[in-house]
C-alpha cells in the first residue's frame, strides 16, 4: 500500500520532536528524499541520525518568520507530499490572555501553515497529486481547560485547510487533517507529567479505551494520507482518539 | 516586589473559589480544596500576568507553599 511513496519527495515541517520526528524515521523506511524543516538544528540532526539514509535534507527555518519561509522554498526541488507538524502548545486560562500569548501561539499553529502554503503555491514547489497534511488536534472537538488559544489556532487551520482542499482539488491535490488526541511526545513528557500530578495524569488516561496514543500512531495514518492509497480522500478530518470520544466506560 | 501578604491577597482573588484570608505564607498550595492542574494553570498565568515571569511547569513542581511560590517568582523577577 505504501509502495506508491517510494518515487515521492516529501517535506515534513516541525520535524525535531514527536509527531514529526516519527513521521519522518517511518517514511525514510519508503521515500528516498525528505525535506526536514524545524528551528532546532541539533534536533533536526537527531531525527535525521534515527532515519534509513538516503538523499534526506535539513533545512534550518523559523516558520513564523517570512524571510525563513522563503529561504526554505528556495532551498526545496519541487516535492509530492507536505507534513505540517509544527506546533506549540501553551494553556493560559482566558481571563490571563494577552496579545504576546495570542501572537505566539497563532504565529506558529495558524501563519506557519498559511504563509508556507501560499509561498510554496506561488513558487509552484507542489507536483499535481500531491497530498498535503496538517497536523491539528481533538481538542478541536473536545475542549479542555486553558486550552482556548491553542485550540481556536487548530481550528483556524482546520477551516484554512478545509478552503484549501477546495481550492487545490482541481489539480488533484489532496489536504486532510489528522485530530490526534493525547498522544506520548516530549511535550507530554516534559509539560504534562511536571504540571499535573500522577493520580490526575493516571486518571485522565484510563478514560482513552485503547489507552493514549503513541507519535507511531499518527506516522502510519501520515503515510497512509500520503501515499497514493489515499488518493480519493480530501478535506477530511480524521479523529485520532483511542475511542476517548465514544462515551462515559 | 510587593510583599507575601500582597502577594497572597492577588492570588486569592485569581481563584475564584477562595475566600479572602484563606491562605497564608505556609499553606500548602496543592491542600487547597479541590486542587487540580487548573490551579497550576492559573498560578503559572498568574505569575506571567502580574510579575511579567514565566514559570515553567518543573518551577512549580519544585514549590510546596505559597511563600515558596513567593520565593521563585522574587528570585525570577530579579534575574
Amino acid at each position: 500500500m505504501l509502495e506508491s511513496l517510494r518515487q515521492k519527495k516529501i517535506l515534513i515541517t516541525g520535524a525535531s520532536s514527536g509527531i514529526g520526528r516519527n513521521t519522518a524515521v517511518l517514511l525514510s523506511n519508503y521515500c528516498s528524499h525528505l525535506y526536514l524543516s524545524a528551528r532546532r538544528e541539533v534536533e533536526l540532526q537527531n531525527t535525521l541520525s534515527l532515519m534509513k539514509k538516503a538523499h534526506h535534507q535539513i533545512i534550518t527555518a523559523d516558520l513564523t518568520q517570512k524571510s525563513a519561509i522563503e529561504k526554505l522554498i528556495q532551498t526545496i526541488e519541487n516535492i509530492d507530499g507536505w507534513v505540517h507538524c509544527t506546533g506549540k502548545v501553551l494553556p493560559v486560562p482566558i481571563k490571563f490572555i494577552q496579545q504576546k500569548h495570542y501572537d505566539d501561539v497563532f504565529a506558529t499553529n495558524y501563519l506557519s501553515a498559511l504563509y508556507t502554503t501560499s509561498a510554496l503555491l506561488k513558487h509552484q514547489k507542489i507536483n499535481p497529486s500531491s497530498s498535503i497534511v496538517f497536523i491539528s488536534s481533538l481538542s478541536t472537538l473536545h475542549t479542555y481547560f486553558g486550552g482556548a488559544l491553542y485550540i481556536s489556532s487548530k481550528s483556524a487551520l482546520e477551516a484554512f485547510a478545509k478552503t484549501l482542499a477546495l481550492e487545490l482539488a482541481p489539480k488533484k491535490i489532496r489536504v486532510n487533517v489528522l485530530q490526534p488526541a493525547l498522544v506520548k511526545t516530549e511535550i507530554y513528557e516534559s509539560t504534562v507529567n511536571a504540571a499535573v500530578n500522577e493520580e490526575e495524569m493516571k486518571k485522565h488516561e484510563r478514560q482513552y479505551p485503547l489507552g493514549i496514543g503513541e507519535p507511531a500512531d499518527i506516522a502510519n495514518m501520515t503515510a497512509f494520507l500520503l501515499s497514493d492509497a489515499a488518493k480519493w480522500l480530501t478535506g477530511t478530518f480524521i479523529k485520532m482518539d483511542g475511542g476517548l470520544t465514544l462515551g462515559f466506560q | 516586589m510587593i510583599d507575601v501578604h500582597e502577594f497572597i491577597s492577588l492570588l486569592e482573588k485569581e481563584f475564584d473559589d477562595l475566600s479572602p484570608g484563606t491562605l497564608t505564607p505556609n499553606t500548602n498550595y496543592r491542600d487547597i480544596p479541590n486542587w487540580s492542574s487548573m490551579h497550576a494553570l492559573i498560578i503559572i498565568a498568574f505569575a506571567d500576568a502580574h510579575f511579567n515571569v514565566e514559570l515553567t511547569a518543573t518551577e512549580l513542581k519544585n514549590t510546596q507553599t505559597i511563600q515558596d511560590l513567593y520565593n521563585v517568582i522574587q528570585s525570577k523577577m530579579n534575574q
